[in-house]
């Protein structure tokens, strides 16, 4: 039996590659399969961790969120902010990506996405305790101070329902779009010039060429962008627990991710609040599985 | 050859920096115990270490650590270690040490509010005998309520919370004329005095309407109307004739636009107003008289003083909800050293010093005459003489307790055409099936 010399490197790379895989393996199951497994398992208790007895109570918690009026007010709030949240993000950061790309000069473009970007880095308990207290705030507040300006009277926005949701979202946009501005603004970057050109010459104008050439040539980012933003949106927390840790007025500002704590870490009603993260993990897989079926991309640009 | 010795290695650096990563943070506390292991271990000089939890707050844990010093003086074989944490991860903290046998503490400063999550575990240890008959004996009933489980106890009050009873004043906006001394005059002061505009008073008159001082004073104007709350079942009815007044009396408040609700909203406390001049009177405990001075720079009997708050009906009458206390965790390896330490801190002479030190009141009825009590905090002398007259909150989850009853209170407010009594029935309804303790106190 011969040994061919490109199977044989073939085979030591492979070892190599399942090497320096092993911690990352370890890592994913140790903090990620793990973790996620025992979460499954714990919403079949009725479990407390300082209990020595936590009996098993099989699908009880299953039929409870079926009757949980605030279960289904926080799946119906959190879709909604999905929804509109990530609709708007994807909107405004598309058209700030394409005003940046048509920038004339390199440090202009850097400067804007630089500006774009710090909202992100900067945590959000941080930014959003700012601007609880010093944009929404009822006394003081920037939007308070502005509506004086033209003799309207000062407003408690949390004592809303629909609205303060609404102000959540513009925060949260805020926070987030930078990021994919630049993910948009290289992908805008990365369409071959000559269509754009030909476009033009053909006598598109600009908004035909973004809307008819670079958007759909640029189909890969807008599924990356459009799958990552949403399953990251489902998990958004920290500005909800500032801003309404109890899920503001009637439950108008209570998610899934808010609620789950809640149960846990308030209620310590561990095995629940596991059946409730256990709902939203089905409902983020079955948004990501629709999402990657609807934007599948079978083409390139050779 | 070579190459697979690199891969080894780095897979093996890379293994070993996961490993670290999960390695536990000992002794994470913010004082004291950093750095040092939290097994239940001797010292190197052969004394026990008693670790003791509590929660940051300056006072409060300059006087954990003065009495652990006079614990370690009368004895000598151990030491106590203060450990305090941000309150708000506390609960979440004694949550997850309850459930180790090694990293816990030995000692738990905890809030009663919170207490009923970790007693209804079986994680914590029982008060001892010769313990049970001085709490039956000595400590007023609000303060024990929550420590009791199936006739047993598991916790020894510190303090009695009373958030009812005493009212910041601003001494600088009433100038000359006189606090209100009747339910009638504090409304008339009241009604001159705030100006609306839009959602906010921009000068409020009396306030009580935050996430503590609303329901208290709520519950003690049913009581004080002669009426009752608690039926003999243990459910709650609030839609009771003196409910229904009490609740009414509060709308009015609001409504006249004499406080508005953005303290409620922003789950702040109503005295900061009258400390920064936006507000003539607001309810709340005696532990907020500290702040005027370490948070505003202000000066006692010069901008602002301590006084009672009118009685709002004919007999004096309020409820109270249990303070805070000390707990035990079952699995800590020094439980009987720990109860030792317990019994030292509660002794009057020890527990005095603690409540004075931290402008809190007295659970023992031993104390309610004491001298020493009465010369250090002149200020709230008033509130020793109502003590007595308290009940306790009841077997309720106080904190989902208050979050019903806030938002009941807010849609009345919001409403045009309230429909009290069945919001107060609503409210009952809510609060009896969804936050009474899931264990019996007998």
């Amino acid at each position: 039996m011969c040994s061919l010399p490109f199977l044989e490197n073939g085979m030591k790379n492979n070892r190599f590659v399942a090497i320096v895989l092993i911690p990352g393996f370890l890592f994913l199951l140790v903090f990620v399969v793990f973790p996620v497994v025992y979460g499954l398992g714990i919403s079949l208790y009725d479990y407390n961790p300082a209990n020595s007895q936590n009996p098993f109570t099989g699908i009880e918690n299953y039929k409870r969120l079926l009757h949980d009026e605030v279960f289904w007010i926080a799946v119906k709030n959190t879709i909604f902010f999905c929804a509109a949240a990530v609709t708007a993000n994807i909107v405004i950061t598309l058209f700030l990506a394409e005003i940046i790309s048509i920038l004339p000069s390199k440090w202009m473009k850097t400067l804007f996405r630089t500006i774009l970007f710090i909202p992100c880095i900067a945590p959000m308990v941080g930014t959003s305790t700012v601007w609880k207290y010093g944009i929404f705030g009822t006394d003081g507040g920037a939007m308070n101070r502005i509506a004086g300006l033209f003799g309207a009277a000062p407003k408690n926005w949390f004592l809303t329902t629909w609205q303060f949701m609404i102000l959540i979202i513009v925060f949260t946009l805020w926070a987030d779009i930078g990021y994919n501005v630049v993910l948009f603004t290289a992908g805008i970057e990365g369409v071959p010039k000559e269509f754009e050109e030909a476009g033009a010459i053909d006598g598109a104008g600009p908004v035909r060429r973004f809307l008819y050439i670079k958007l759909p040539l640029m189909g890969r980012t807008f599924a990356f962008v459009a799958i990552m933003t949403m399953a990251n949106y489902f998990q958004m927390f920290a500005q909800f627990r500032v801003f309404a840790a109890s899920g503001g007025r009637n439950n108008s500002a209570m998610v899934l991710t808010n609620y789950v704590y809640k149960m846990s870490f308030d209620s310590f009603d561990m095995g629940y609040a596991s059946a409730v993260a256990a709902a939203l993990f089905v409902l983020v897989f079955a948004v990501a599985m629709v999402q990657n079926k609807l934007m599948r991309m079978d083409w390139s640009y050779e | 050859m070579k190459r697979k010795w690199i891969s080894a290695l780095l897979c093996a650096s890379m293994v070993a920096a996961l490993a670290a990563g999960c390695g536990s943070d000992a002794g994470s506390g913010s004082d004291s115990g950093s750095g040092e292991s939290e097994e239940k271990s001797e010292s190197s000089d052969g004394k026990t270490t008693l670790t003791f939890w509590c929660h940051e707050n300056e006072p409060w844990v300059k006087s954990y650590k003065e009495m652990a010093k006079k614990f370690e003086d009368a004895n000598p074989d151990y030491t106590v270690e203060v450990q305090d944490y941000p309150f708000n991860v506390y609960n979440d903290k004694i949550q997850t040490a309850l459930t180790s046998s090694t990293a816990g503490p030995d000692i738990v400063a905890v809030w009663g509010g919170t207490a009923p999550s970790f007693i209804e575990s079986d994680a914590l240890s029982e008060v001892p005998e010769d313990m049970v008959k001085e709490l039956e004996e000595d400590y007023l009933a609000p303060t024990l309520g929550i420590y009791q489980k199936e006739g047993k106890y598991y916790g020894v009050p510190m303090e009695f919370n009373l958030e009812y009873g005493g009212m910041i004043v601003n001494k600088k906006l009433f100038g000359d004329t006189p606090y209100p001394e009747t339910w009638e005059d504090l409304r008339k002061v009241s009604k001159e005095v705030s100006k609306k505009n839009g959602d906010i008073v921009e000068m409020k008159g009396f306030e009580m309407m935050d996430t503590d001082s609303l329901i208290c004073n709520y519950l003690a104007m049913i009581l004080q109307q002669g009426g009752q709350y608690l039926k003999d079942d243990g459910s709650i009815d609030f839609a009771t004739p003196e409910g229904i007044k009490a609740m009414e009396e509060v709308l009015d408040m609001y409504k006249n636009g004499e406080c508005d609700l953005e303290n409620l909203t922003a789950g702040e406390y109503c005295y900061n107003d009258v400390y920064q001049d936006k507000g003539y009177m607001a309810s709340v405990g005696s532990w907020a008289i500290g702040e005027g001075s370490g948070s505003y720079d202000l000066t006692y009997g010069e901008d602002y003083e301590y006084v009672p708050v009118p009685q709002y009906g004919e007999q004096m009458a309020f409820a109270s909800e249990t303070g805070w206390g000390i707990i035990i965790p079952e699995n800590g390896a020094n439980k009987e050293a720990a109860w030792e330490f317990v019994k030292f801190f509660s002794e009057p002479e020890n527990l005095v010093q603690h409540n004075i030190a931290c402008n809190q009141l007295p659970p023992r009825k031993s104390l309610l005459d004491s001298e020493e009590y009465k010369e250090a905090m002149p200020n709230i002398t008033f509130l020793l003489d109502i003590l007595p007259s308290g009940q306790w909150m009841g077997p309720y989850n106080t904190s989902d307790m208050r979050e019903i009853f806030n938002q009941m209170f807010i849609d009345l407010c919001q409403s045009d055409s309230p429909d009290v009594e069945g919001a107060l029935k609503d409210a009952s309804a809510k609060i009896t099936e969804g936050c009474q303790i899931s264990y019996s106190m007998d």
